[in-house]
């Protein structure tokens, strides 16, 4: 009671020395005014043997507390005064009886404190549109401490800055404050806790009190938020579990037990909730990384034994994120499904026993069993995922992508390649069966940087695959790894927002007519000119072809849906040998086509060559089916990949949708040039038809000698005074390599030459037959039209 | 009615060929727009940096350290090839070296010793540099950082050592950790067997080893070299704001990582501790070292930061130099003679990453406002 009479008092003392203190706060920053005092008291602890010297400390800290701090922290935060005025008394009273842990715990009360004030201040700042207040007490702030991965969060001073500038309102740069500060206390409480049970088992007296007092101040600055979530009964009794924990750290009794209540009390808690979208991304996260785990422990593991330690670090790496985003959604999860959540937990802690002892070789669980509890995890999971997250986030294929790439790093810096070259191909399934099919619609000017980083190259600059292949240092690989997350980062940022449905069945749409178009050309031009009596029966092997590509591909998309990763990782090699399978037909086609369609008289002479044709029917069937299968099934592998990705984001019936009206778009696309062409005179259909073969071809060898070189089958020369269009590319398989125009060259020289030198031989042979038979004169072409 | 075709024909189907694929082709830019995401209602787009910052200054300071460093470790090297040339005169039998060559062995040993300790130094002195740019990072995990792979199996210092008599160390750690533990005598497999009272007072005591020569050599060399790559590094890096920025993010917050190895080593734990390296130097001299590096590199970010926001400027100098003054403060009583405790240690070690994530997190806010992206 004398101690809340004493600290009215102060606080009343407070509120009249505000008016002095308002000209003593223009001085000094709040900052470095806390700063001041934060580090005094420290000196003071450190000078606690000298008691003259830890009360001047004490002092010059109190002075810069009262002319600088004091009087908007009495006006404003009255509460935070008030423990800031009884931490001073308990810090003199400490110095009395020299109790260095009883000084630590008074020195955190007080620090913790001024933040709690400065808290408050800034709440009260931003809600009243008072930016320049926030913007001067803001910094009297903690931030997260920075790791490898993380770096302190700046959302509050730019949200303040925004406020500032009007570009944003109060109430939405409160919530992105509050979202900063708490997420940081809330971290730095976990740190006070994790410190709190490092200095007890070490009988650290004087740091164990301390931590204990840091926990109990942090946790003051989130009362508020434990209290809108859990009630004020839950928050009674959280604060007196803090209490208890803070008397038991400062007087080193039963430190473990109070420390465990805390826990069960903080389960689930998080002060700064996540947004829907967070929460979103946080459980795909969460879903794909678990999905991974069984994966990677089964490699790591032969005949019972540890046979690649990498994986299982991997194994640890992915149970790891996933755990750390089930905790984020745990509270979420238990509202649902109390019992669900905690199977699920105690699924994540067998895991990670099994992974551990596998780990240090004290014990290896079968990769049966790992698996087994993993899809019992998954299929948990799953059902404690809300509906409405179902439809997964690309930016958390981004995260498991980055994770995937830190492994590649662990395993170069290891001397591991074939670890390395396995994590890559991780990461690029997790791309492909992913965001890549947004990405090839939403942001086509990233697609051909992002691939040739993963791969071979872009730019003259070198891909994570070469690097591997050529045991290239970690600087190296590092440095393609940094091109490739800036690339993926402005990828990422492109792609935002267009997971709206609309969006989703306009890419579908886009994709199927893309993919679709280079099919139908060639289809479109050879059937239209088997439109004879006498060559009709041509297009049915093509016709048969495409049918079985059809089938191939829904057949693919079937298989695919449960093993779309698998797909992913070979995708590009796949599609690679198709192509040249497909243009090889074409080339035998395309010759074949001028020969004996352009300069055989146009089947005027067809009955007298009958036999010959006959001869090579069967070549021909075949020929005409592959190239209707290699056609159509090239361009449906990806196409069924890229759209399954789709599917996994928005539900297949708006997927299908827009892939309908691409297909409808590629129909049309193709009735066209059958409608031309049909009504063009025959002359000129056969020249349209061969100009159209001509121009497929060499996007077909474009494209074909891209994917090449994506994969590394090909060298890759930049043109680098070549600057193409990223669509002229896409459309034209027209990419500014010297393989790839050099061979488009070549493939046009190919053409081109077929037609001139069959035009040559079969002037030869007419003349060579003229002089045999100078009666026989070839007909003249029927004029159809 | 001739069959043949003629060029102009061909051109003119061609372009109506090409036309049609053109007309598809016109759909692709035209998805583009549909993309453009709505800004959400809390998005803070930074404002765009206003000026450039000069960092010529940090380059400047880098190659006058690479240059010194490079100097030193030739200096090392030439003691180590005394040694070994010796040793292996000897046969590389240490007890019969030592015996007909005591004083010009314990001689070279105090010179190798005095030589690496100029060399360590000067790495630390742009530490702060090299270890937080990512593209010269790696030469910090080689030279100075990188642990051993039994120490950490995940991640050990890339680097393998051939010694001149064949062996292969593989990943035995960074290279002035395994010179100053052969130097010191501190890890056994990088000694020479046998007791060898150097001091001649009849006592054995700490660093009173000889190293195995092979394993010095080794080191040195490769130290030698790794040092001459690094001058080479450095002279093709330009710094970047990007890198400034990085360099004080990713370096500030080691404190406590630094402070743990002070705290586990001889000058805290005394004969109790088993650390093989950090025992030529205190960790605190080091701190300080580091704190310099970074100091130049805000000293030059500081016009550029003082753009947005003085205070914080101001806040973020004061920072660095009051964090070093305090490491300086707790060098000088351990040199005074003065042995904290492990918990002192503890409590110093919290204290000082307190005050470094304080700085770091306002450089993070400035960069944040700079739109300056730190790199990971």
């Amino acid at each position: 009671m004398k101690k809340t009479i004493l600290a009215v008092v102060a606080c009343i003392a407070g509120l009249l020395i505000a008016p002095f203190g308002a000209s003593a706060s223009a001085a000094q920053p709040p900052a470095l005014a806390a700063e001041a005092l934060r580090s005094a008291l420290l000196q003071a602890q450190l000078d606690l043997s000298q008691p003259a010297e830890a009360i001047a400390g004490v002092q010059a800290a109190r002075a810069t507390y009262d002319a600088t701090l004091a009087p908007e922290m009495a006006r404003r935060a009255p509460a935070a005064h008030l423990r800031i005025v009884d931490g001073f008394a308990r810090l003199n009273a400490a110095i009395q009886t020299s109790d260095a842990p009883a000084f630590a715990a008074a020195r955190a009360d007080v620090w913790t404190a001024v933040l709690q004030g400065s808290y408050h201040i800034v709440d009260g700042a931003i809600a009243g549109d008072d930016a320049a207040l926030a913007q001067t007490w803001l910094p009297v702030r903690e931030f997260r401490r920075a790791t490898r991965f993380a770096r302190p969060n700046a959302d509050a001073t730019l949200a303040i800055d925004a406020l500032d500038k009007g570009t944003m309102r109060p109430a939405d740069a409160l919530e992105v404050a509050h979202a900063d500060l708490l997420d940081t206390y809330q971290a730095r409480l976990n740190t006070a806790l994790d410190d709190l049970a490092a200095t007890n088992a070490k009988n650290y007296s004087t740091r164990r009190a301390e931590a204990g007092a840091l926990a109990d101040g942090y946790f003051a600055i989130l009362a508020p938020a434990f209290q809108t979530q859990r009630g004020e009964a839950a928050l009674v009794d959280a604060q007196q579990r803090f209490a208890q924990l803070e008397q038991a750290a400062l007087a080193g009794n039963d430190v473990d037990a109070a420390a465990a209540q805390v826990e069960a009390v903080l389960r689930g808690f998080r002060a700064a909730p996540l947004t829907e979208a967070e929460q979103a991304r946080r459980a795909g996260q969460m879903m794909r990384y678990i999905k991974l785990v069984p994966i990677e422990y089964g490699r790591g593991i032969r005949n019972g034994q540890v046979a690649v330690d990498l994986e299982i670090r991997e194994a640890t790496t992915f149970r790891d994120g996933a755990e750390a985003a089930f905790n984020d959604l745990r509270s979420i999860f238990e509202t649902r499904d109390a019992a669900g959540a905690t199977e699920a937990a105690q699924l994540f802690n067998e895991l990670e026993t099994h992974i551990a002892q596998a780990s240090d070789q004290s014990a290896v669980a079968s990769p049966d069993v790992v698996r087994e509890k993993s899809d019992r995890l998954i299929a948990l999971l799953t059902e404690l995922v809300p509906p409405a997250w179902a439809g997964q986030d690309t930016g958390a294929d981004f995260d498991v992508v980055a994770t995937a790439l830190d492994q590649m790093e662990q395993a170069v810096a290891a001397g591991q390649y074939e670890l390395a070259e396995s994590a890559r191909i991780e990461a690029y399934a997790i791309l492909e069966s992913g965001p890549e099919a947004k990405i090839a619609a939403f942001a086509p000017q990233f697609k051909t940087s992002i691939e040739g980083y993963f791969w071979f190259g872009h730019d003259g600059d070198a891909g994570l695959a070469g690097l591997i292949q050529q045991k290239a240092p970690l600087a190296e690989v590092k440095v393609a790894r940094k091109a490739l997350d800036g690339q993926l980062a402005l990828a990422q940022d492109a792609l935002k927002g267009s997971n709206a449905p609309i969006a989703v069945a306009t890419n579908s749409g886009i994709i199927v007519f893309r993919e679709g178009l280079e099919a139908v050309l060639i289809l479109a031009a050879l059937m239209a000119s088997f439109r004879t009596s006498a060559n009709k029966h041509l297009r049915k092997p093509m016709w048969l072809g495409t049918a079985l590509a059809f089938v191939a591909s829904i057949a693919t998309w079937l298989v695919m849906r449960s093993t779309l990763s698998l797909f992913a990782s070979f995708g590009e090699k796949l599609e690679a040998v198709v192509s040249v399978v497909a243009i090889g037909v074409l080339l035998l086609i395309t010759n074949w086509f001028f020969h004996d369609v352009y300069w055989k008289g146009w089947m005027a002479n067809f009955h007298k060559q009958k036999q010959s044709i006959i001869k090579g029917a069967a070549g021909q069937f075949i020929g005409l089916l592959i190239l209707g299968f290699t056609s159509v099934y090239r361009e449906g592998f990806e196409t069924a990949l890229f759209l399954q990705a789709l599917v996994l984001e928005a539900g297949p019936s708006i997927v299908l949708i827009g892939a309908a009206a691409g297909m409808a778009l590629v129909v049309l696309f193709g009735l066209a040039i059958f409608a031309l062409q049909a009504h063009l005179p025959i002359m000129k259909m056969l020249i349209f038809t061969g100009i159209l073969i001509g121009a497929v071809l060499l996007v077909m060898v474009g494209n074909t000698v891209h994917i090449m070189q994506v994969v590394g089958w090909l060298p890759l020369n930049p043109i680098r005074w070549l600057q193409l269009p990223y669509w002229f590319g896409v459309w034209f398989g027209t990419y500014p390599t010297v393989e790839g125009l050099g061979l488009q060259f070549a493939a046009a020289a190919f053409v081109i030459g077929s037609y001139f030198l069959a035009g040559r031989l079969q002037k030869h042979k007419l003349a060579h037959g003229q002089a045999k038979r100078p009666t026989e004169q070839p007909q003249p072409m029927p004029a159809t039209k | 009615m001739k069959t043949t075709l003629n060029l102009p024909q061909i051109l003119r189907s061609a372009a109506c060929g090409l036309a049609c694929v053109a007309l598809a082709a016109c759909s692709a830019p035209v998805a583009a727009p549909a993309t453009t995401p709505a800004q959400p209602a809390n998005t803070t787009a930074p404002s765009a940096p206003t000026s450039q910052a000069d960092l010529s200054g940090i380059k400047t300071y880098l190659l006058d350290k690479t240059a010194a460093l490079k100097a030193a470790t030739n200096d090392l090297k030439a003691v180590s090839d005394q040694y070994y040339e010796l040793a292996k005169a000897a046969g590389f039998d240490y007890a019969a070296l030592f015996a007909g060559n005591k004083a010009q062995v314990a001689s070279l040993i105090e010179d190798a010793r005095a030589k690496w300790t100029v060399a360590s130094p000067l790495y630390e002195q742009m530490e702060g540099i090299v270890a937080g740019t990512p593209s010269l990072a790696e030469f910090d995990v080689i030279l100075d950082a990188g642990a051993s792979k039994e120490e950490d199996p995940a991640n050990p210092a890339p680097i393998d050592l051939t010694l001149p008599d064949g062996r292969v160390l593989e990943k035995p750690g960074n290279l002035f950790g395994v010179s100053e533990s052969a130097l010191w005598g501190t890890f056994e497999a990088f000694r020479a067997k046998g007791e060898f009272d150097l001091n001649g007072d009849g006592k054995i005591e700490f660093g009173e080893a000889l190293p195995d020569a092979n394993v010095l050599k080794g080191a040195v060399d490769t130290l030698a070299a790794q040092a001459s790559k690094l001058a080479d590094a450095a002279a093709q890096w330009t710094p970047t704001e990007a890198d400034a920025f990085t360099a004080l993010v990713v370096m500030v917050p080691t404190m406590s990582e630094y402070f743990d190895s002070w705290k586990n080593s001889r000058f805290i734990q005394g004969e109790a501790s088993t650390q093989r390296d950090f025992v030529a130097i205190s960790r605190l001299a080091d701190i300080q070292d580091i704190l310099g590096s970074l100091q130049v590199v805000h000293q030059n970010l500081s016009p550029l930061i003082q753009g947005v926001d003085k205070t914080q400027d101001e806040a973020i100098g004061k920072g660095l130099t009051d964090l070093k003054s305090f490491v300086a403060n707790v060098h000088s009583q351990e040199k005074g003679g003065k042995r904290f405790s492990p918990e002192d240690a503890d409590t110093l070690g919290k204290e000082a990453q307190d005050r470094a994530d304080a700085i770091v997190g306002q450089v993070a806010q400035i960069a944040a406002r700079l739109g300056i992206k730190i790199e990971q």
